[in-house]
């Protein structure tokens, strides 16, 4: 967030940080046998790594730390913090491994959702540093591991078709809060509106969203 | 336009997406702590905007981590008597020893009861440490950070030790089994915050007592607590 707040708070300012990658829509996936193929081995390795195989973790972190580094680092805009989540991360998944549910995520939702709820853990974290004691004293270090997707993750192409729903500029908020952390305040500074109106946008968005993605 | 629907309700879908700060953040972590329902309704809106996932670009890490995760692994190998208490590591520890406890653990277990864990290794974690500081008959209630590795001490009032006139409050470490040593007096106002000296911060382990007692101005003469201890605790991991 550092760039579209650091400059003057502009329009301009916000579509750098967040327009050129969010504009683009869902990166087609790829093909369905690959993707189960793919799903399949990511499955083996992760039932390995519950057994304590360290052989195995290896080959998933080769497989995935790409996505997952992505991930931290976009949220977090920072190579070292983002590392450490990484690191974090892996370490949780080596030892919690046997929490994955395949019929909730594939694997690398369940592995992406992960790093990001990690990075974002960490976002929060250094939000409340410079909240006052009473902030800072409510700081969780983190959310349980065990909680990290409570009922099968969304059908990417209904989800794509329900944002789709949503105009540009809600599409782009959502995306930004979602995939870069970004909190109301730096969303109402970035877009130059009154604090409750930017509220007001995006929870009017969130109840389209739910109300389409129920349907 | 109208008033702002259903703010309540969405509440667990703003924690989930990052948006909140300040306040309301602090609020929706007390919730995500004691709250099984808020913290379902947060996953369930993880879970919706998942698929966004797919999306990032990636980014190749440093090829040193995986060393360094890998190291972490073998450092952590060797089974311990503590695995027991190791599987509640990675749970929100700050405010574990009290009721939230038995909602993390239920949280926990809902994954558990769907898919029971192999008695895989457990090993304990070079985590940061966490205390949670009061002390019968005083209000004061505090919470202290410890991170060994960057050590930074930071402790941060829930409920500030009353000012008491001409006195001021001075933090002591004390080692299991061992004698109070002075670390310092706390400001006036908003939290501690201190990097500690490599000999201090290796004795600040599992198990030592972090306490505060109200001395005179500039600490106790002594070298050891004069005054009442407002707030102690054992460091504990996270």
């Amino acid at each position: 967030m550092e760039t579209c707040l650091s400059s003057p708070p502009a329009v301009s300012a916000f579509l750098d940080r967040f327009g050129s990658r969010m504009t683009s829509r869902m990166d087609s996936p790829p093909t369905k046998l690959r993707l189960v193929h793919e799903r399949g081995e990511l499955d083996t390795l992760l039932r390995d790594v519950a057994a304590g195989e360290q052989g195995a973790l290896r080959e998933l972190y080769s497989r995935t730390s790409a996505k997952l580094y992505g991930i931290c680092l976009r949220l977090l805009g920072s190579a070292n913090e983002a590392e450490e989540v990484l690191q974090e991360t892996y370490l949780i998944v080596w030892r919690k491994a046997s929490l994955f549910d395949p019929s909730r995520a594939s694997p690398i939702t369940w592995l992406a959702v992960l790093a990001r709820n990690k990075a974002l853990d960490r976002l929060r974290l250094r939000r409340l540093a410079t909240e006052p004691i009473e902030a800072a004293a409510g700081i969780a270090d983190e959310s349980p591991a065990a909680d990290i997707l409570f009922e099968a993750s969304q059908d990417r192409e209904r989800l794509a078709t329900c944002l789709d729903e949503l105009d540009e500029r809600n599409r782009t908020l959502i995306r930004a809060a979602f995939l870069d952390g970004a909190s109301y305040p730096e969303l109402a500074e970035c877009e130059q509106v009154p604090l409750g109106t930017m509220k007001s946008w995006i929870r009017r968005s969130l109840l389209r969203l739910r109300g389409c993605l129920e349907r | 336009m109208t008033d702002d629907p259903e703010s309540e309700d969405l509440f667990a879908a703003e924690y989930a997406l990052g948006l909140l700060s300040g306040d309301e953040l602090a609020r929706a972590l007390s919730l995500a702590r004691s709250d099984p329902d808020f913290r379902k309704e947060a996953g369930r809106w993880t879970s919706r905007l998942a698929p966004l996932l797919d999306e990032v670009a990636e980014a190749e890490p440093p090829q040193a981590l995986w060393q360094r995760i890998a190291a972490q692994i073998d450092s952590e190998e060797a089974p311990s008597p503590t695995q027991i208490v190791s599987l509640r590591r990675r749970m929100n520890i700050w405010r574990a020893y009290g009721a939230a406890a038995t909602a993390l653990a239920a949280s926990l277990a809902w994954l558990l009861v769907t898919r029971p864990p192999p008695p895989a290794p457990v090993p304990p974690t070079p985590a940061p440490m966490v205390a949670s500081l009061s002390a019968d008959g005083s209000p004061a209630r505090l919470v202290a950070t410890w991170n060994p590795d960057s050590r930074a001490l930071l402790i941060a009032a829930a409920v500030a030790p009353a000012a008491a006139p001409g006195h001021a409050h001075q933090l002591w470490m004390i080692p299991v089994g061992g004698q109070p040593r002075p670390m310092g007096m706390m400001p006036k106002e908003g939290p501690m915050r201190a990097v500690l000296p490599a000999g201090i911060a290796g004795q600040l382990r599992e198990g030592v007592t972090l306490a505060i007692s109200i001395e005179p101005e500039g600490g106790s003469p002594t070298g050891l607590p004069t005054g009442p201890v407002i707030a102690a605790g054992k460091l504990i991991r996270t």
